[in-house]
């Protein structure tokens, strides 16, 4: 059993909030510390049990119909009927989609939530903009029936239906044995072209890995609604990874690809 | 499109309900998730998600650029003890939830072979697992694996220190292994 003083850097290395320097630093321990190696493989252990045994509840499309009526009531008693509730009504009750994944709830909730960006005066930066359709892009994908074209974890389906479908080529991987499952992919646009998406379940919570072609530096990494974007680049491919997962497991989906990208042009 | 375009101004009430629309309302199955998480109630969890957004709506000028997903998290963690507070001092004794042995017993009085071995699965399962872990280690744990906020984060739904975060969590995660290592041995002498 680690000391406590160890225990809690142990904890913090693995839920990734230790700085460069004190994870390094930690790293070093690991070397001479087998107890510390074996608690982070428990550790490991039961986060991946947790993420794949534990169940998702989606709220119920009941419910969320009901707070769409609550909140009308309380921003305009008699005035504008919102999207949300003409969607809503368009859509009928509980509607259930196939995708299995998806089951309704929320949907129209999620519909008027794109009301603001279609709505609201165009913002004039450049990368402003970007960073609207990115976000605005992975909320309209979790609408039902909106998250995937073409549905599959196997690579190459989805590799060649991206060549008859979207400007660019980018790179397609599986990890579902990292915990981040394939689940298809999508044709978006943005920048002025048919972008690729690529879609990754994680836990509770669904990713998106856009790419587009683009001149200039990938942008910073940054955070927009609760929802995380991470930029990085390859050749002149531009990729973003959008999600409301932790920083963390972003991040480790971004060097699975990388790491997967740099083998393939090494090997 | 571009009638909604017209008639929706800046400043109005109509902009700032697509704006809550926009910024609050993609968090509402993770709200969900988290009420059911603390209520262990799908009953208590709607009421208390939907105070939670009404809330949230009328607080929303508060937010100011700040974490939205923390934000709403803590709100209807405070809705969610506002309510068993509230219970408390009615005097009620809550309903036995899903989870509980005796709700069976009650909707299904004699459960087949079948049930029971399902229902065997489910006494082991890590939700049951969690279930018996301190609910404020419990709410740690789960913002942490399934939520995946940072200690930043949880320590600003669950209104502690992030030192305090740490601690909780490191009980929690020792609270859960025990029991869950504990199923591991069943299982094997089960094999034998």
């Amino acid at each position: 059993m680690p000391c406590a003083e160890t225990e809690s850097r142990l904890h913090a290395y693995y839920d990734g909030e230790l700085d460069a320097l004190a994870a390094a630093g930690f790293e070093g321990h690991l070397e001479s510390c087998a107890e510390c190696c074996v608690a982070l493989e428990e550790l490991e252990a039961m986060r991946s049990a947790l993420r794949t045994e534990l169940p998702y509840e989606r709220a119920p499309a009941a419910l969320a119909e009901r707070i769409a009526a609550a909140l009308d009531r309380e921003a305009a008693p008699a005035a504008l009927t919102t999207l949300a509730a003409r969607v809503g009504a368009a859509r009928g009750p509980a509607p259930t989609f196939g995708r299995g994944l998806i089951t309704g709830a929320g949907g129209g909730l999620l519909a008027a939530a794109l009301a603001f960006f279609l709505i609201a005066p165009h913002v004039i930066s450049p990368r402003e903009t970007l960073l609207d359709d990115l976000v605005n892009a992975h909320v309209r994908s979790l609408l039902p029936a909106h998250l995937v074209d073409v549905e599959s974890t196997d690579r190459h389906t989805v590799k060649p239906w991206f060549a008859g479908h979207v400007d660019v080529s980018p790179a397609v991987y599986d990890f579902t044995a990292q915990g981040y499952r394939l689940l298809g992919g999508r044709a978006d646009y943005f920048e002025h072209q048919r972008a690729a998406a690529l879609i990754y379940q994680h836990g509770a919570h669904l990713i998106n890995v856009f790419s587009w072609a683009g001149e200039g530096a990938a942008p910073a990494d940054t955070t927009r609604n609760g929802y995380h974007l991470a930029f990085w680049k390859a050749g002149n491919l531009h990729y973003c990874a959008v999600s409301d997962t932790g920083w963390p497991e972003l991040l480790k989906l971004v060097s699975l690809i990388r790491d997967a990208e740099g083998q393939e042009s090494h090997g | 499109m571009s009638r909604s375009r017209e008639r929706v101004e800046r400043g109005s009430p109509g902009e700032r309900r697509a704006r809550f629309d926009a910024q609050v309302l993609p968090h509402l199955d993770a709200a969900y998730r988290f009420a059911r998480w603390l209520t262990r109630s799908p009953a208590d969890a709607d009421d208390v998600l939907q105070e939670a957004m009404l809330r949230a709506f009328r607080g929303f000028d508060d937010l100011r650029g700040s974490d939205v997903k923390a934000w709403l998290f803590a709100i209807v963690r405070n809705c969610h003890l506002t309510a068993v507070a509230q219970r408390e001092r009615r005097g009620l004794v809550p309903l036995p939830d899903e989870g509980d042995p005796q709700h069976d017993t009650l909707i299904c009085p004699a459960p087949g072979p079948e049930a029971a071995s399902i229902r065997g699965d489910e006494e082991r399962s890590l939700a049951r697992l969690l279930e018996d872990v301190a609910p404020e280690h419990r709410e740690v744990l789960i913002l942490r694996e399934i939520e995946e906020l940072d200690y930043r984060q949880i320590a600003a739904v669950t209104q502690v220190p992030i030192g305090t975060v740490m601690s909780r969590l490191a009980r929690a995660r020792a609270a859960l292994k025990a029991r869950w290592s504990m199923r591991s041995e069943e299982e094997r002498d089960a094999m034998r």
